[in-house]
């Protein structure tokens, strides 16, 4: 067990590392240049002078592997640089102030997939072409196909100008906001979008697994050894389903970061997602870097727990 | 709890006195005689002196208290003097400062921290007399030292600040008593008023204790709000100032919410949950919300105008004779009727109808296809094998590149690819983000591009950033020797009937050249939900409107 994390954890500084450089470089390479943002349109006239003024003073005007030394290893020591826009805002706040939003998002929207799939799934391939199962499929392949952008605007829509006209209020939950986190109630259409999609992948992939195990020879023996219905599905069918699932789950963490981006743009949302794009449009070279590595840091951790889990899960795979 | 109101000081030229003044000599010379006789507040009008004690509250008129939420489309990065080039940012920043004189939202200049402004005859000293007992934010008095302070430290080249540039022809900044402040030019800059003397001044001692950036995300000025709580993506949000110079604002809190979905600002002013979009709504949904009686909308016409800058330094745009006959390709009312809900106006000049400077009597490239062939045929292009022209060679064929995501815009361009290709200009189109479009046009490694940019404003007719051979905005690499003389002549000149012949010959040459395509000037449309009362009467400036956030108070 201990070599095999400390392998996988050597392996995952140099996918970190590797990841670092490529952003770097890939930031350098895009063409534009923030100085020229930095200016502005105010300028009656913009001199050389200027211009290098505020290079020096973002250190813009060093080569660029002393930029990159500089950086690494102020990220080593914690310290994420400033960022070029928000002046005087370090970047650390910057994605510290934004990844509870993001994570608070998914983690709430995962949880209410998994509630919602994991059931109808099983539902689904033990009751293969109920009604329930053609519900569920329908509802799943809508779940995918429906764009973000196109569900969240529908959903503010409705949520916020036709069901407040309808019936007023909504018991318990009061004035749904158009955007941004005014309470707890900011959380609802969001998480609705993301939680929608999440849902309709896993149950797909909860359903197709569960109806493969249901197949089985160890659970035909079960059933031969008279246990009864409820025993066999859900302790020897579905623990075995389940090994799909936590794979996409992992798979999933590497995709938050665009799954989030439409979302919290249309709700105003001050996650990583929007932080990243609005960073990447306007060359905030310090938070891009940064955030970069950080969700590199997450994915490469995420992989490592997912194959963690698979031994949890299933006994016969043994962490060498 | 409402608060007591007060009337407030006339700080400003009443409308008609702003324009017999323009007929007389235009808004600086207007601004000057005004400021030169200001009119003192007296008793009888009610003006409040700072600390005083405001007057009782009439039983109809300004209510103090409530909430106004105003939207922006991107984050309020930071909140100091340097931070004023977007719009969401200078709503707020000049709310929380306050600059020695203004543009207003009638563009007309007006007196704010100072309470009169003397220039010399030869344009070479700016003499201002500020407001006494005026207070920052932490009850310092606001005195002479600030302004120089101020002017001093964003001037500075090695301060790096962005508006350096707008210090342009500044020599010095004396401090001749505690109320006056000199500032003398090296050199006269007719634009000294709309530019430097605009910068909001900063709480001198504050700033140096703490330096520039941490200034920027905790400012303490003497406008009317001081910031309450700051989340750059999220909210900005300030409260009133109890000893503000002008009298207490009626609203105590305003709040920007920074939204950057079109569609979700629109929904939000349906269902109230905001007052006011700072950044405009999609056309058709501002032209929807004029219809409904619980909005203010109003339609202003943008200083800048919508045009496609052309690298006039390629050798297939260099001749004027192919970017005139470019003109005359270009339906510009067909692209305002049908991609901008007929909400612009086609542009004849480099400035805008507002402008006291615009002439109306200039050459006109109405759409006229058949006249653009012939000028090409004329210039010696001729139409190839496939369609498009060529000459010795070199093939009438440019890239136009728009900003990444602006869908906005993008149509147009698209429109007008038709238009050219139908008189065998070949324009293709790509897509970059917008600081690689400012770099690549500024150095002139682009072909195109796509914008609204200023060729001088509706208050300042000059166009050195854009038009001048040595403008740090000249996207179309434009060199007439001509035109750099009459710019740098202009902004010798201080007076409007110099001034006048001046830019005539400007604009002249402007439509004369095309150094680039100009198309029209956008009416900016600002909505308002009409709960808030004391919002200004047909103002000219979208934007300027939210620097008098202070007159203004809400009826339920």
């Amino acid at each position: 067990m201990i070599p095999y994390l400390t392998r996988r954890t050597l392996q995952g500084i140099l996918v970190i590392w590797l990841i670092s450089v490529a952003t770097f470089v890939m930031m350098r390479l895009m063409p534009g240049d923030p100085v020229y943002l930095l200016l502005g349109e105010g300028e009656i006239r913009i001199t050389q002078e200027q211009i290098d003024a505020i290079r020096r003073r973002w250190g813009l005007d060093r080569p660029y592997h002393e930029q990159y030394l500089i950086w690494a290893w102020n990220l080593l020591r914690g310290d994420f640089g400033d960022s070029l826009i928000r002046v005087g805002v370090p970047v650390r706040d910057m994605i510290f102030e934004a990844v509870p939003v993001t994570a608070k998002l998914n983690l709430i929207a995962l949880a209410i997939a998994l509630v919602v799939a994991i059931p109808s799934g099983i539902l689904a391939a033990v009751r293969r072409n109920s009604f329930f199962d053609y519900l569920t499929a329908v509802g799943a392949t809508l779940g995918v196909a429906l764009p973000n952008f196109w569900l969240a605007l529908m959903l503010i829509v409705l949520f916020v100008l036709y069901v407040p006209r309808w019936i007023g209020e909504l018991p318990l939950v009061g004035r749904i906001p158009p955007f941004g986190l005014p309470g707890w109630q900011g959380y609802i259409l969001p998480v609705l979008v993301l939680s929608t999609e999440q849902m309709a992948v896993l149950a797909r992939v909860m359903r197709a697994s569960t109806i493969e195990a249901l197949g089985t020879d160890y659970v035909r023996t079960a059933y031969a050894k008279g246990l009864p219905r409820l025993t066999v599905i859900l302790r020897h069918a579905v623990r075995n389903a389940l090994l799909p699932v936590v794979t996409v789950i992992g798979y999933r963490i590497a995709f938050i970061l665009s799954g989030t981006i439409v979302v919290e743009t249309v709700f105003a949302l001050p996650g990583i997602g929007r932080l990243f794009t609005d960073s990447v449009m306007r060359l905030d070279y310090q938070v891009v870097q940064s955030l970069v590595v950080l969700l590199a840091v997450l994915v490469v951790a995420a992989n490592l727990l997912t194959d963690l889990a698979y031994a949890f899960v299933d006994p016969r795979i043994r962490i060498e | 709890m409402a608060r007591q109101p007060l009337r407030r000081r006339p700080m400003a030229l009443s409308r008609r006195q702003f324009l017999r003044m323009v007929a007389l000599g235009g808004p600086t010379a207007a601004f000057l005689a005004a400021c030169a006789a200001p009119a003192p507040p007296t008793a009888g009008e009610g003006a409040a002196a700072p600390g005083e004690a405001p007057a009782a509250q009439p039983a109809a008129g300004p209510k103090y208290g409530g909430k106004m939420v105003w939207m922006g489309h991107q984050e309020v990065a930071g909140l100091g003097p340097d931070d004023t080039g977007p719009t969401v940012q200078w709503v707020m920043v000049v709310n929380i400062h306050n600059p020695l004189v203004t543009v207003n939202e009638f563009n007309e200049l007006e007196n704010v921290l100072a309470k009169e402004v003397q220039v010399s005859d030869d344009g070479l000293t700016y003499t201002f007399k500020l407001h006494e007992g005026v207070k920052f934010h932490d009850g310092t008095e606001f005195t002479a030292e600030d302004v120089k302070y101020t002017y001093d430290y964003y001037r500075n080249p090695d301060n790096g600040a962005s508006i350096a540039g707008d210090f342009t022809g500044v020599g010095s900044v004396e401090v001749v008593d505690k109320y006056t402040v000199v500032v003398r030019m090296d050199e006269v800059n007719a634009a000294s008023l709309v530019s430097w003397a605009t910068t909001p001044i900063v709480h001198s001692r504050y700033h140096a204790e703490v330096g520039e950036e941490k200034y920027r995300t905790a400012p303490i000025g003497t406008g009317p709000y001081k910031l309450k709580e700051w989340r750059p993506a999220e909210f900005t949000e300030l409260e009133a100032f109890d000893d503000h110079f002008r009298g207490r604002p009626y609203i105590d809190i305003l709040r920007q919410d920074v939204v950057p979905e079109p569609s979700v600002r629109y929904i939000a002013l349906q269902s109230g949950q905001a007052d006011s979009a700072v950044w405009p709504l999609l056309v058709e949904d501002s032209i929807a919300l004029e219809q409904d009686p619980n909005f203010i909308v109003y339609r202003t016409l943008a200083n800048s105008i919508k045009h496609f800058p052309l690298n006039n330094s390629l050798p297939q745009l260099a001749e004027k004779e192919v970017r005139q006959a470019m003109m005359y390709a270009l339906d510009r009312q067909r692209i305002i009727d049908d991609l901008w809900n007929g909400a612009a106006q086609v542009s004849h000049s480099n400035l805008t109808p507002a402008s006291p400077y615009h002439r109306a009597d200039l050459k006109r490239y109405e759409y006229d296809p058949e006249k653009a062939k012939a000028m090409l045929d004329a210039a010696g292009w001729v139409v190839g094998d496939d369609g498009i022209r060529e000459k010795d060679g070199l093939k009438l064929s440019f890239t136009c590149t728009t900003i990444t995501g602006d869908q906005a815009r993008r149509p147009i361009a698209e429109l007008a690819q038709q238009l050219l290709k139908e008189v065998g200009i070949d324009m293709q189109l790509a897509e970059a983000p917008v600081a690689s479009i400012l770099q690549g046009m500024r150095e002139g490694t682009m072909d195109c591009s796509l914008f609204n940019w200023t060729y001088g404003s509706a208050v300042e007719p000059d166009p050195f950033s854009t038009l001048h051979s040595e403008g740090g905005n000249n996207f179309a690499q434009y060199r007439n020797p001509r035109m750099d003389e009459l710019i740098e002549e202009g902004l010798k000149r201080v007076k409007f009937e110099d001034r006048k012949p001046i830019y005539d010959e400007i604009q002249e040459i402007f439509v004369e050249d095309v150094p680039v395509l100009y198309l029209q000037f956008d009416e900016w449309m600002n909505v308002f939900n009409s709960r808030i009362k004391g919002l200004p009467e047909n103002p000219k400036n979208g934007s300027a409107i939210y620097q008098q956030a202070y007159k203004w108070w809400i009826e339920e």
